[in-house]
């Protein structure tokens, strides 16, 4: 893909952008910023001396199921909406290719999460700061996993939107996304079903998206530090998830009559 | 129209809500149920939200036992304790849940669920979830001796917290004092005291009310002796405290911190708490 190319991304990214950002994700913060609010007032009375951690683990939470719901529900009609508003033959009469516009799409969701996410990290460390905590750098780290997650989210989204109706790829994505929290469970299945063949445990392991790999929310909220190597191992393989699955969501879209 | 019906409708809630709490009570205990009895079992509810379940587990546990404490009539803790294990489960790591979870298990009822060998268990748990913390183990010896009336044990476990990076100079000596003197009023003030020190709200309260206890049994004793000391003078038991007042061995009548006469036998020649008293405790 050349400079042109590029330019053509960003350019329906930066539609996308526009359209998302405008339409729900207004409601979104303003919950978060309700719940905090309250939450930052009501901790101190009724948790004894936990103000801090329920903060943060709310806030992280928040940006999580949050940006799931978004990632999940946004994403699954980004290119479907096109297809049945019928809006796609006049973009792809124009010099832009199927690929540029499917990457367009994920790149713009992406823009969404990513203002979604600063936000509400803002609206976090400003509550934390209310309640006269010391405001800890390191949760940027771990809210930097999170958000690897909701790319990935994102692009299973996009993906499964080109091969099904939407509300079954919302269902399957967030199947997904589940199963994808249970990864230990499916790692030692072996000890609750033994008869299970050894291949297809690892398969499994290792093919459905291991989502407890982008949560550092317990170590966030205790303090902990999030070791520098294995953010970068968590940002390899959202790289190598994330270009799979975009890889085979294009080609599929590529191949698709829409007609 | 219709705009003027729905706005009537909105106003008539507040003002049903306010019969229906005159008719039941403003503070009707709620009754409490908990459908899932282990912290697996909701871990697997909640996964990658484990710390928020937690959290709110943990706000149930307090809420619980506060609503149990304050405004139900028969008071009874039977969550208490799975509301604590699920919550610890949940985040093994929340030494709150530990520390405050075992006082609400461990105090008599009905100031708490009486259960002391469950608090030392629940705290048993919590060192080894948190191996180098040592306030944990300060509250484990703390609770061996306080409540299980184990000084041995319990001074050997101070001991070791004593050992660990960050603990306070004077747990040694308070670990010495427990072997040394047993089980003597003046250890049993000093931990509470220290608990009291590390605690906050209800917590602290009930930490200097164990303090005002053991003060008004210090009080009681020295009366005690006050009217063996008359008896020995006067060849007989003074017919009550006012007695000791008359003969200007009292400036005014004692009470215990609470404002409470203390109580006087006769007969034995005793004062002791009285059972009215707040501050009175069963076995003193």
């Amino acid at each position: 893909m050349g400079t042109g190319g590029l330019s053509r991304v960003a350019a329906v990214a930066a539609n996308t952008f526009r359209e998302t950002v405008r339409e729900r994700v207004f409601y979104n913060l303003l919950i978060f910023a309700v719940l905090m609010t309250l939450s930052g007032l009501l901790m101190a009375r009724l948790s004894i001396r936990q103000q801090d951690k329920i903060i943060k683990d709310l806030g992280l939470a928040c940006i999580d199921v949050f940006g799931i719901v978004i990632a999940i529900f946004i994403g699954v009609g980004l290119v479907a909406k096109e297809l049945e508003r019928r809006s796609l033959h006049p973009l792809l009469a124009k010099p832009l290719t199927r690929d540029e516009f499917f990457l367009g799409k994920f790149a713009g969701l992406g823009m969404t999460l990513l203002v979604n996410v600063a936000v509400m990290t803002a609206g976090l460390y400003l509550t934390l700061w209310t309640v006269e905590s010391r405001p800890d750098p390191r949760m940027l780290k771990g809210i930097y996993a999170l958000y690897l997650g909701l790319l990935l989210i994102v692009s299973l989204a996009l993906l499964l939107s080109t091969l099904t109706s939407t509300t079954m790829a919302a269902l399957v994505t967030l199947c997904l996304v589940v199963a994808g929290r249970f990864s230990d469970v499916i790692r030692n299945m072996r000890v609750v079903a033994p008869a299970v063949p050894d291949w297809l445990v690892q398969a499994l392991y290792y093919a459905i998206p291991n989502f407890r790999n982008f949560d550092f929310k317990d170590r966030i909220a205790y303090g902990d530090p999030v070791p520098l190597a294995a953010l970068g191992w968590v940002t390899l393989y959202a790289a190598v998830y994330i270009g799979i699955v975009l890889g085979v969501g294009a080609r599929v879209f590529r191949s698709k009559d829409l007609v | 129209m219709s705009r003027l019906a729905l706005l009537l409708l909105a106003l008539a809630v507040p003002l049903v809500q306010g019969r229906i709490d005159r008719v039941l009570g403003e503070f009707r205990a709620q009754h409490e149920a908990l459908y899932l009895w282990s912290g697996e079992q909701v871990r697997r509810v909640a996964p990658g939200l484990e710390g928020l379940a937690a959290d709110v587990y943990w706000l149930r546990t307090v809420q619980y036992f506060g609503g149990q404490r304050a405004f139900a009539g028969g008071k009874r803790f039977d969550l208490l304790q799975p509301l604590i294990e699920i919550t610890v489960t949940l985040d093994p790591r929340m030494e709150i849940a530990y520390r405050y979870g075992a006082i609400f298990t461990a105090e008599p009822s009905p100031i708490g669920a009486g259960r002391p060998r469950d608090a030392v268990a629940l705290l048993e748990r919590g060192v080894r979830a948190l191996p180098d913390n040592w306030a944990l183990r300060q509250d484990l010896g703390f609770y061996h001796f306080l409540f299980l009336k184990q000084p041995q044990e319990a001074s050997r476990i101070l001991f070791d917290a004593s050992e660990m990076p960050g603990a306070p100079y004077w747990l040694k000596s308070l670990a010495a004092s427990v072997l040394a003197k047993g089980g003597d009023r003046a250890t049993a003030r000093r931990m509470w005291s220290v608990i009291a020190e590390q605690s906050a709200g209800q917590i602290k309260s009930n930490a200097l009310l164990h303090v005002q206890v053991l003060d008004a049994l210090d009080e009681a004793d020295r009366l005690t002796k006050l009217v063996a000391e008359y008896a020995r003078r006067g060849g007989r038991n003074p017919t009550s405290l006012e007695d000791l007042r008359r003969a200007g061995w009292l400036g005014r009548m004692p009470l215990d911190q609470s404002g409470t006469p203390f109580e006087y036998d006769q007969r034995t020649g005793r004062v002791s708490v009285s059972r009215r008293s707040p501050l009175w405790r069963p076995g003193f």
